[in-house]
Protein backbone atom coordinates (compact mmCIF):
# COMPACT_ATOMS: atom_id res chain seq x y z
CA UNK A 1 0.00 0.00 0.00
CA UNK A 2 1.05 3.70 0.57
CA UNK A 3 4.40 1.65 2.85
CA UNK A 4 5.20 -0.50 -0.70
CA UNK A 5 8.82 0.63 -0.83
CA UNK A 6 9.16 0.26 -4.96
CA UNK A 7 6.12 -2.02 -6.44
CA UNK A 8 7.19 -4.25 -9.01
CA UNK A 9 5.42 -2.85 -11.67
CA UNK A 10 8.96 -1.31 -12.09
CA UNK A 11 10.15 -4.65 -13.01
CA UNK A 12 6.88 -5.49 -14.79
CA UNK A 13 4.06 -4.51 -16.71
CA UNK A 14 1.54 -5.39 -13.66
CA UNK A 15 0.84 -3.32 -11.19
CA UNK A 16 1.17 -5.10 -7.85
CA UNK A 17 -1.26 -6.24 -5.08
CA UNK A 18 -2.28 -4.80 -1.94
CA UNK A 19 0.25 -2.35 -2.91
CA UNK A 20 -2.18 -0.91 -5.35
CA UNK A 21 -5.24 -0.52 -3.69
CA UNK A 22 -5.58 2.80 -3.12
CA UNK A 23 -2.10 3.99 -5.30
CA UNK A 24 0.01 6.34 -2.82
CA UNK A 25 0.68 8.65 -6.27
CA UNK A 26 -1.28 11.74 -5.73
CA UNK A 27 -3.17 10.65 -2.85
CA UNK A 28 -2.97 13.34 -0.20
CA UNK A 29 -5.02 15.45 -2.54
CA UNK A 30 -7.16 12.99 -4.03
CA UNK A 31 -11.18 12.33 -2.92
CA UNK A 32 -11.98 8.70 -2.31
CA UNK A 33 -14.77 7.80 -5.20
CA UNK A 34 -16.24 5.45 -2.25
CA UNK A 35 -16.23 7.84 0.86
CA UNK A 36 -18.84 5.36 2.48
CA UNK A 37 -19.85 2.13 2.12
CA UNK A 38 -22.02 1.16 -0.90
CA UNK A 39 -24.83 -0.79 -0.77
CA UNK A 40 -24.34 -4.13 -0.17
CA UNK A 41 -25.30 -5.61 -3.01
CA UNK A 42 -22.33 -4.08 -4.82
CA UNK A 43 -19.88 -6.16 -3.30
CA UNK A 44 -21.29 -9.37 -3.80
CA UNK A 45 -21.02 -11.56 -6.79
CA UNK A 46 -23.23 -12.97 -8.78
CA UNK A 47 -23.50 -16.52 -7.76
CA UNK A 48 -22.01 -18.64 -5.23
CA UNK A 49 -20.18 -20.84 -7.90
CA UNK A 50 -18.50 -17.61 -9.44
CA UNK A 51 -16.90 -16.64 -5.95
CA UNK A 52 -15.37 -20.19 -5.75
CA UNK A 53 -14.31 -20.01 -9.14
CA UNK A 54 -12.70 -16.85 -7.90
CA UNK A 55 -11.18 -17.77 -5.03
CA UNK A 56 -9.71 -21.07 -6.36
CA UNK A 57 -7.27 -18.66 -8.85
CA UNK A 58 -5.69 -17.93 -6.24
CA UNK A 59 -3.22 -20.79 -6.47
CA UNK A 60 -2.55 -23.48 -8.41
CA UNK A 61 -5.76 -25.92 -8.65
CA UNK A 62 -2.88 -28.33 -6.80
CA UNK A 63 -3.68 -26.54 -3.65
CA UNK A 64 -6.85 -24.83 -3.97
CA UNK A 65 -8.20 -27.67 -5.78
CA UNK A 66 -8.08 -29.30 -2.09
CA UNK A 67 -9.02 -25.97 0.10
CA UNK A 68 -12.03 -24.88 1.63
CA UNK A 69 -13.49 -21.77 0.59
CA UNK A 70 -15.66 -19.04 1.52
CA UNK A 71 -18.03 -16.33 0.00
CA UNK A 72 -19.27 -13.58 1.00
CA UNK A 73 -22.86 -13.10 1.98
CA UNK A 74 -24.59 -10.33 3.19
CA UNK A 75 -23.66 -10.52 6.63
CA UNK A 76 -19.88 -12.44 5.92
CA UNK A 77 -17.97 -14.77 4.82
CA UNK A 78 -19.47 -17.99 5.03
CA UNK A 79 -17.94 -21.51 4.02
CA UNK A 80 -19.04 -22.46 0.65
CA UNK A 81 -17.11 -25.65 0.22
CA UNK A 82 -15.12 -27.60 2.87
CA UNK A 83 -11.72 -28.75 1.90
CA UNK A 84 -9.08 -31.38 3.46
CA UNK A 85 -5.46 -29.58 2.80
CA UNK A 86 -5.95 -26.79 5.46
CA UNK A 87 -5.57 -24.02 2.81
CA UNK A 88 -8.58 -21.36 2.59
CA UNK A 89 -9.52 -19.52 -0.51
CA UNK A 90 -11.53 -16.54 -0.80
CA UNK A 91 -12.19 -12.95 -2.25
CA UNK A 92 -10.72 -10.06 -0.33
CA UNK A 93 -13.04 -7.05 -0.64
CA UNK A 94 -11.51 -3.71 -0.35
CA UNK A 95 -11.96 -2.95 3.69
CA UNK A 96 -8.64 -5.39 3.59
CA UNK A 97 -6.56 -2.62 2.27
CA UNK A 98 -5.12 0.10 4.93
CA UNK A 99 -7.81 2.62 6.67
CA UNK A 100 -6.27 5.19 4.84
CA UNK A 101 -6.66 3.86 1.55
CA UNK A 102 -8.62 5.99 -1.78
CA UNK A 103 -10.18 2.53 -2.30
CA UNK A 104 -11.09 1.53 0.93
CA UNK A 105 -14.85 1.56 -0.33
CA UNK A 106 -14.71 0.64 -3.52
CA UNK A 107 -17.17 -2.34 -4.26
CA UNK A 108 -15.73 -3.08 -7.81
CA UNK A 109 -12.52 -4.89 -5.65
CA UNK A 110 -11.81 -8.77 -5.55
CA UNK A 111 -8.86 -10.16 -4.80
CA UNK A 112 -8.82 -13.86 -4.64
CA UNK A 113 -6.42 -15.57 -1.91
CA UNK A 114 -5.26 -18.28 -0.06
CA UNK A 115 -4.04 -19.03 2.75
CA UNK A 116 -1.98 -22.08 4.34
CA UNK A 117 -3.16 -23.51 7.64
CA UNK A 118 -1.23 -21.06 9.98
CA UNK A 119 -2.44 -17.92 8.02
CA UNK A 120 -5.50 -19.37 8.65
CA UNK A 121 -5.30 -19.55 12.08
CA UNK A 122 -3.60 -16.20 12.36
CA UNK A 123 -4.30 -13.74 9.64
CA UNK A 124 -7.33 -14.48 7.84
CA UNK A 125 -10.10 -14.16 11.60
CA UNK A 126 -8.86 -10.48 12.10
CA UNK A 127 -10.03 -9.89 8.36
CA UNK A 128 -13.25 -11.92 8.63
CA UNK A 129 -14.05 -10.26 11.65
CA UNK A 130 -13.46 -6.62 9.76
CA UNK A 131 -15.69 -7.78 7.44
CA UNK A 132 -18.79 -8.52 9.86
CA UNK A 133 -18.56 -5.07 11.07
CA UNK A 134 -18.38 -3.30 7.34
CA UNK A 135 -21.31 -5.20 6.86
CA UNK A 136 -23.41 -4.39 9.54
CA UNK A 137 -22.72 -0.58 8.73
CA UNK A 138 -19.52 -0.02 10.94
CA UNK A 139 -17.81 3.19 9.71
CA UNK A 140 -14.26 2.88 8.53
CA UNK A 141 -13.21 5.45 11.72
CA UNK A 142 -15.06 2.75 14.02
CA UNK A 143 -13.60 -0.17 12.49
CA UNK A 144 -10.16 1.03 12.91
CA UNK A 145 -10.40 2.29 16.32
CA UNK A 146 -11.79 -1.34 17.12
CA UNK A 147 -9.00 -2.76 15.02
CA UNK A 148 -6.36 -0.90 16.92
CA UNK A 149 -8.26 -1.91 20.62
CA UNK A 150 -7.91 -5.22 19.85
CA UNK A 151 -4.45 -5.67 18.61
CA UNK A 152 -3.39 -3.61 21.83
CA UNK A 153 -5.20 -6.06 23.43
CA UNK A 154 -3.60 -9.04 21.90
CA UNK A 155 -7.29 -10.73 20.80
CA UNK A 156 -5.38 -9.99 17.14
CA UNK A 157 -2.45 -12.20 17.56
CA UNK A 158 0.49 -11.53 15.34
CA UNK A 159 0.83 -13.75 12.72
CA UNK A 160 2.01 -17.39 13.46
CA UNK A 161 5.64 -18.29 11.74
CA UNK A 162 5.20 -19.76 8.84
CA UNK A 163 1.60 -18.00 7.87
CA UNK A 164 1.33 -17.21 3.98
CA UNK A 165 -1.01 -16.83 1.14
CA UNK A 166 -0.93 -17.79 -2.45
CA UNK A 167 -2.11 -14.55 -4.95
CA UNK A 168 -0.96 -16.07 -7.70
CA UNK A 169 -4.42 -15.44 -9.65
CA UNK A 170 -5.14 -13.76 -12.64
CA UNK A 171 -8.49 -12.59 -12.66
CA UNK A 172 -9.76 -9.57 -10.03
CA UNK A 173 -9.19 -6.14 -9.57
CA UNK A 174 -7.60 -4.28 -7.00
CA UNK A 175 -9.06 -0.82 -8.00
CA UNK A 176 -6.18 1.82 -8.17
CA UNK A 177 -7.81 5.16 -7.67
CA UNK A 178 -6.59 7.87 -10.36
CA UNK A 179 -4.96 5.60 -12.13
CA UNK A 180 -5.40 3.30 -15.84
CA UNK A 181 -7.47 0.50 -16.01
CA UNK A 182 -3.94 -1.46 -16.86
CA UNK A 183 -3.35 -1.24 -13.08
CA UNK A 184 -6.03 -3.01 -11.44
CA UNK A 185 -4.00 -6.27 -11.54
CA UNK A 186 -1.68 -7.61 -9.84
CA UNK A 187 2.05 -9.90 -10.54
CA UNK A 188 2.04 -13.17 -9.18
CA UNK A 189 3.27 -13.90 -5.52
CA UNK A 190 3.27 -15.37 -2.59
CA UNK A 191 3.03 -13.53 0.65
CA UNK A 192 4.69 -14.00 3.87
CA UNK A 193 3.38 -12.81 7.35
CA UNK A 194 5.44 -11.08 9.62
CA UNK A 195 4.66 -8.88 12.87
CA UNK A 196 6.40 -5.59 12.37
CA UNK A 197 9.67 -5.92 10.57
CA UNK A 198 11.90 -3.50 8.81
CA UNK A 199 11.85 -4.59 5.09
CA UNK A 200 15.37 -3.47 4.74
CA UNK A 201 16.09 -7.16 6.48
CA UNK A 202 14.76 -8.50 3.74
CA UNK A 203 16.24 -6.26 0.78
CA UNK A 204 12.87 -5.63 0.46
CA UNK A 205 11.80 -2.76 -2.24
CA UNK A 206 15.32 -2.71 -3.15
CA UNK A 207 16.06 -2.23 -7.33
CA UNK A 208 15.92 -5.71 -8.60
CA UNK A 209 14.59 -7.20 -6.02
CA UNK A 210 11.81 -9.60 -6.25
CA UNK A 211 10.43 -8.79 -2.95
CA UNK A 212 8.15 -6.08 -1.54
CA UNK A 213 6.98 -5.32 1.69
CA UNK A 214 3.54 -3.72 2.83
CA UNK A 215 3.04 -2.43 6.56
CA UNK A 216 0.03 -2.36 7.84
CA UNK A 217 -1.19 -4.62 6.02
CA UNK A 218 -3.64 -7.14 5.57
CA UNK A 219 -3.78 -6.11 9.33
CA UNK A 220 -2.13 -3.19 11.46
CA UNK A 221 0.21 -5.32 12.98
CA UNK A 222 1.15 -7.04 9.98
CA UNK A 223 4.38 -6.37 7.42
CA UNK A 224 3.90 -8.85 4.41
CA UNK A 225 6.49 -9.65 2.37
CA UNK A 226 5.59 -10.26 -0.77
CA UNK A 227 7.15 -12.85 -3.20
CA UNK A 228 6.99 -12.18 -6.67
CA UNK A 229 7.09 -15.66 -8.48
CA UNK A 230 7.52 -16.82 -12.20
CA UNK A 231 3.76 -17.80 -12.73
CA UNK A 232 0.33 -17.10 -12.30
CA UNK A 233 -1.75 -20.37 -11.06
CA UNK A 234 -2.74 -21.26 -14.18
CA UNK A 235 1.06 -21.94 -15.55
CA UNK A 236 0.70 -19.09 -17.39
CA UNK A 237 4.43 -17.02 -17.44
CA UNK A 238 4.43 -13.54 -15.54
CA UNK A 239 7.21 -12.74 -17.59
CA UNK A 240 8.45 -12.14 -19.83
CA UNK A 241 4.98 -10.99 -22.50
CA UNK A 242 2.64 -8.62 -22.43
CA UNK A 243 0.48 -7.82 -19.31
CA UNK A 244 -3.15 -9.51 -19.97
CA UNK A 245 -5.96 -7.02 -20.61
CA UNK A 246 -8.76 -6.20 -17.72
CA UNK B 1 18.40 -37.87 -7.71
CA UNK B 2 15.90 -40.83 -8.03
CA UNK B 3 18.83 -42.91 -8.86
CA UNK B 4 21.39 -42.22 -6.52
CA UNK B 5 20.95 -45.43 -4.11
CA UNK B 6 23.01 -47.14 -6.13
CA UNK B 7 25.38 -44.85 -7.39
CA UNK B 8 28.96 -44.53 -6.24
CA UNK B 9 30.26 -41.40 -5.14
CA UNK B 10 32.72 -39.71 -8.25
CA UNK B 11 34.72 -37.74 -5.12
CA UNK B 12 34.37 -40.42 -2.16
CA UNK B 13 36.60 -38.20 -0.15
CA UNK B 14 37.77 -34.58 0.10
CA UNK B 15 39.90 -33.68 -3.07
CA UNK B 16 42.99 -31.52 -2.26
CA UNK B 17 42.37 -28.19 -0.77
CA UNK B 18 43.50 -25.90 -3.39
CA UNK B 19 40.56 -27.62 -5.60
CA UNK B 20 38.19 -25.95 -3.42
CA UNK B 21 39.35 -22.84 -3.64
CA UNK B 22 38.74 -19.95 -6.30
CA UNK B 23 41.43 -18.59 -8.25
CA UNK B 24 41.64 -15.27 -7.24
CA UNK B 25 39.55 -13.34 -3.95
CA UNK B 26 38.37 -10.78 -6.38
CA UNK B 27 37.32 -13.60 -8.46
CA UNK B 28 35.29 -15.44 -5.98
CA UNK B 29 33.80 -12.10 -4.16
CA UNK B 30 32.44 -10.89 -7.48
CA UNK B 31 30.82 -14.43 -7.82
CA UNK B 32 29.13 -14.42 -4.29
CA UNK B 33 27.76 -11.34 -5.15
CA UNK B 34 25.93 -12.73 -7.68
CA UNK B 35 23.67 -14.07 -5.66
CA UNK B 36 21.44 -10.89 -4.98
CA UNK B 37 20.96 -7.76 -7.06
CA UNK B 38 23.59 -5.43 -6.77
CA UNK B 39 21.53 -2.89 -4.52
CA UNK B 40 21.47 -5.90 -1.96
CA UNK B 41 25.26 -7.30 -2.54
CA UNK B 42 26.97 -4.64 -3.12
CA UNK B 43 26.53 -3.12 0.22
CA UNK B 44 26.81 -6.59 1.98
CA UNK B 45 29.90 -8.16 3.49
CA UNK B 46 31.32 -10.75 1.39
CA UNK B 47 33.39 -14.18 2.81
CA UNK B 48 35.89 -15.97 0.80
CA UNK B 49 36.99 -19.26 1.30
CA UNK B 50 40.63 -19.87 2.08
CA UNK B 51 43.03 -22.91 3.39
CA UNK B 52 41.22 -23.07 7.06
CA UNK B 53 38.15 -21.18 6.44
CA UNK B 54 35.56 -18.37 5.60
CA UNK B 55 37.39 -15.04 5.65
CA UNK B 56 35.53 -11.69 5.09
CA UNK B 57 37.35 -10.21 2.26
CA UNK B 58 34.74 -7.18 2.45
CA UNK B 59 32.88 -5.71 5.53
CA UNK B 60 29.32 -4.32 4.26
CA UNK B 61 27.16 -2.07 5.93
CA UNK B 62 23.23 -3.68 5.40
CA UNK B 63 23.95 -6.63 7.04
CA UNK B 64 23.73 -9.39 4.13
CA UNK B 65 26.72 -11.53 3.40
CA UNK B 66 27.23 -13.21 0.35
CA UNK B 67 29.38 -15.97 -0.06
CA UNK B 68 30.42 -18.93 -2.35
CA UNK B 69 28.89 -22.14 -0.54
CA UNK B 70 30.98 -25.32 -1.50
CA UNK B 71 30.10 -29.00 -1.55
CA UNK B 72 29.87 -29.88 1.84
CA UNK B 73 26.80 -27.77 2.26
CA UNK B 74 24.43 -30.50 1.81
CA UNK B 75 24.43 -33.88 3.11
CA UNK B 76 20.56 -34.71 1.61
CA UNK B 77 20.61 -38.45 0.37
CA UNK B 78 20.77 -38.11 -3.48
CA UNK B 79 22.74 -36.63 -6.05
CA UNK B 80 23.94 -33.99 -3.17
CA UNK B 81 25.04 -36.83 -1.15
CA UNK B 82 26.93 -38.55 -3.84
CA UNK B 83 28.42 -34.97 -4.46
CA UNK B 84 29.11 -33.95 -0.86
CA UNK B 85 33.24 -33.90 -1.65
CA UNK B 86 32.79 -32.51 -5.50
CA UNK B 87 35.75 -29.57 -5.98
CA UNK B 88 33.97 -28.53 -8.74
CA UNK B 89 30.61 -27.07 -6.87
CA UNK B 90 30.01 -23.48 -6.34
CA UNK B 91 26.57 -22.00 -5.26
CA UNK B 92 27.05 -17.98 -4.55
CA UNK B 93 24.12 -17.02 -1.85
CA UNK B 94 23.37 -13.88 0.25
CA UNK B 95 22.01 -14.50 3.70
CA UNK B 96 20.28 -11.31 5.44
CA UNK B 97 20.92 -10.41 9.12
CA UNK B 98 18.86 -12.71 10.50
CA UNK B 99 20.39 -16.09 8.50
CA UNK B 100 23.58 -14.21 8.85
CA UNK B 101 23.14 -14.45 12.41
CA UNK B 102 21.44 -18.27 13.12
CA UNK B 103 21.62 -20.15 9.65
CA UNK B 104 25.03 -19.15 8.22
CA UNK B 105 27.14 -20.28 11.40
CA UNK B 106 26.42 -23.82 11.01
CA UNK B 107 27.54 -24.18 7.44
CA UNK B 108 30.93 -21.74 8.50
CA UNK B 109 31.88 -24.47 11.32
CA UNK B 110 30.70 -27.38 9.04
CA UNK B 111 33.19 -25.51 6.36
CA UNK B 112 36.09 -25.48 9.18
CA UNK B 113 35.86 -29.39 9.84
CA UNK B 114 36.03 -30.09 6.39
CA UNK B 115 39.27 -27.72 5.75
CA UNK B 116 40.47 -29.95 8.82
CA UNK B 117 39.96 -33.41 7.62
CA UNK B 118 37.03 -35.07 9.09
CA UNK B 119 35.24 -37.14 7.28
CA UNK B 120 31.68 -37.11 6.09
CA UNK B 121 30.08 -39.66 8.86
CA UNK B 122 32.17 -37.30 11.77
CA UNK B 123 31.15 -34.05 10.36
CA UNK B 124 27.40 -35.58 10.56
CA UNK B 125 27.83 -37.16 14.18
CA UNK B 126 29.49 -33.40 15.45
CA UNK B 127 26.21 -31.67 14.03
CA UNK B 128 23.72 -34.08 15.53
CA UNK B 129 25.61 -33.42 19.09
CA UNK B 130 25.77 -29.56 18.35
CA UNK B 131 22.04 -29.49 17.29
CA UNK B 132 21.35 -31.68 20.58
CA UNK B 133 22.82 -29.13 22.66
CA UNK B 134 20.88 -26.44 21.09
CA UNK B 135 24.60 -25.19 19.80
CA UNK B 136 23.46 -24.96 16.51
CA UNK B 137 20.16 -22.78 16.78
CA UNK B 138 16.67 -22.92 15.35
CA UNK B 139 16.71 -20.78 12.52
CA UNK B 140 15.29 -16.92 14.01
CA UNK B 141 12.48 -15.42 12.47
CA UNK B 142 12.70 -13.92 8.92
CA UNK B 143 15.94 -15.80 8.39
CA UNK B 144 16.59 -15.85 4.29
CA UNK B 145 18.67 -16.06 1.69
CA UNK B 146 18.99 -14.81 -1.86
CA UNK B 147 20.29 -17.59 -4.09
CA UNK B 148 19.72 -15.26 -7.85
CA UNK B 149 23.11 -15.99 -9.20
CA UNK B 150 23.26 -16.84 -12.75
CA UNK B 151 26.74 -18.03 -12.66
CA UNK B 152 27.97 -21.11 -10.48
CA UNK B 153 26.61 -24.91 -11.13
CA UNK B 154 26.04 -27.85 -8.70
CA UNK B 155 27.46 -30.84 -8.73
CA UNK B 156 26.38 -32.08 -12.20
CA UNK B 157 26.78 -29.11 -13.70
CA UNK B 158 23.41 -27.88 -13.42
CA UNK B 159 22.67 -23.98 -13.30
CA UNK B 160 19.52 -23.43 -10.87
CA UNK B 161 16.66 -20.98 -11.24
CA UNK B 162 16.59 -17.92 -9.45
CA UNK B 163 14.94 -18.51 -5.97
CA UNK B 164 14.88 -16.82 -2.43
CA UNK B 165 15.27 -19.18 0.66
CA UNK B 166 13.39 -18.78 4.08
CA UNK B 167 14.35 -20.97 7.27
CA UNK B 168 11.74 -22.09 9.52
CA UNK B 169 12.45 -24.88 12.50
CA UNK B 170 11.37 -27.98 11.26
CA UNK B 171 7.66 -28.08 9.40
CA UNK B 172 5.53 -30.31 6.97
CA UNK B 173 6.04 -28.55 3.23
CA UNK B 174 2.24 -29.18 2.80
CA UNK B 175 1.59 -26.73 5.04
CA UNK B 176 3.05 -24.52 2.76
CA UNK B 177 2.09 -26.45 -0.58
CA UNK B 178 5.56 -27.03 -1.11
CA UNK B 179 6.43 -29.01 -4.23
CA UNK B 180 2.96 -29.68 -5.57
CA UNK B 181 1.95 -29.24 -9.25
CA UNK B 182 2.03 -25.66 -10.50
CA UNK B 183 3.60 -24.51 -6.84
CA UNK B 184 6.63 -21.95 -6.94
CA UNK B 185 7.50 -23.16 -3.99
CA UNK B 186 9.84 -26.41 -3.31
CA UNK B 187 10.51 -27.55 0.57
CA UNK B 188 14.24 -29.11 1.96
CA UNK B 189 14.17 -31.00 4.64
CA UNK B 190 17.41 -31.01 7.04
CA UNK B 191 18.98 -33.53 9.09
CA UNK B 192 20.34 -33.40 11.85
CA UNK B 193 19.67 -29.78 11.65
CA UNK B 194 16.10 -29.24 12.83
CA UNK B 195 14.98 -26.98 9.64
CA UNK B 196 12.90 -26.71 6.73
CA UNK B 197 14.03 -24.61 3.89
CA UNK B 198 11.43 -23.47 1.84
CA UNK B 199 12.71 -22.35 -1.81
CA UNK B 200 10.46 -19.72 -3.37
CA UNK B 201 11.61 -19.48 -7.25
CA UNK B 202 11.49 -15.86 -8.78
CA UNK B 203 11.07 -14.49 -12.66
CA UNK B 204 14.80 -12.98 -12.54
CA UNK B 205 18.06 -13.20 -12.04
CA UNK B 206 20.07 -10.92 -10.32
CA UNK B 207 20.99 -9.36 -13.20
CA UNK B 208 17.35 -8.85 -14.60
CA UNK B 209 17.81 -11.60 -16.80
CA UNK B 210 13.90 -13.04 -16.93
CA UNK B 211 13.88 -17.10 -15.59
CA UNK B 212 10.77 -19.34 -15.56
CA UNK B 213 10.22 -22.35 -13.46
CA UNK B 214 12.85 -25.25 -13.97
CA UNK B 215 14.41 -28.15 -11.75
CA UNK B 216 15.94 -26.54 -9.05
CA UNK B 217 18.42 -28.53 -6.66
CA UNK B 218 21.50 -27.20 -4.00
Amino acid sequence: MRTTTRPLIELYPLAFLLGVIGTAACAEDAKPAYPVMAPIEQYLEASASAEIALARTAAPPSISGDASVQVLGKHGYETAVKGKNGFVCLVWRSWVAAFDDLDFWNPKIRVPVCFNPAGVRTVLPPYLESTKWALAGVSKTEMEKRSRAAIASKRIATPEPGAIAFMMGREGDVGGEGSDAASHHWAPHVMIFFGHTDSTTWGAGLHGSPITADHGQPEPNITTFNVHVPVFSDGTPAIPGPPPAH
Amino acid sequence: MACAEDAKPAYPVMAPIEQYLEASASAEIALARTAAPPSISGDASVQVLGKHGYETAVKGKNGFVCLVWRSWVSWAPGTDDQEFWNPKLRIPICYNPAGARTVLPAYLERTNWALAGSSKAEMKERTRVAVASNRIATPESGAMAYMMGGEGSDALGHHWPPHVMLWFAHTDGANWGADLHGSPIFAEQQDPEPVTIFDIAVPVYSDGTPKTMGPHSH
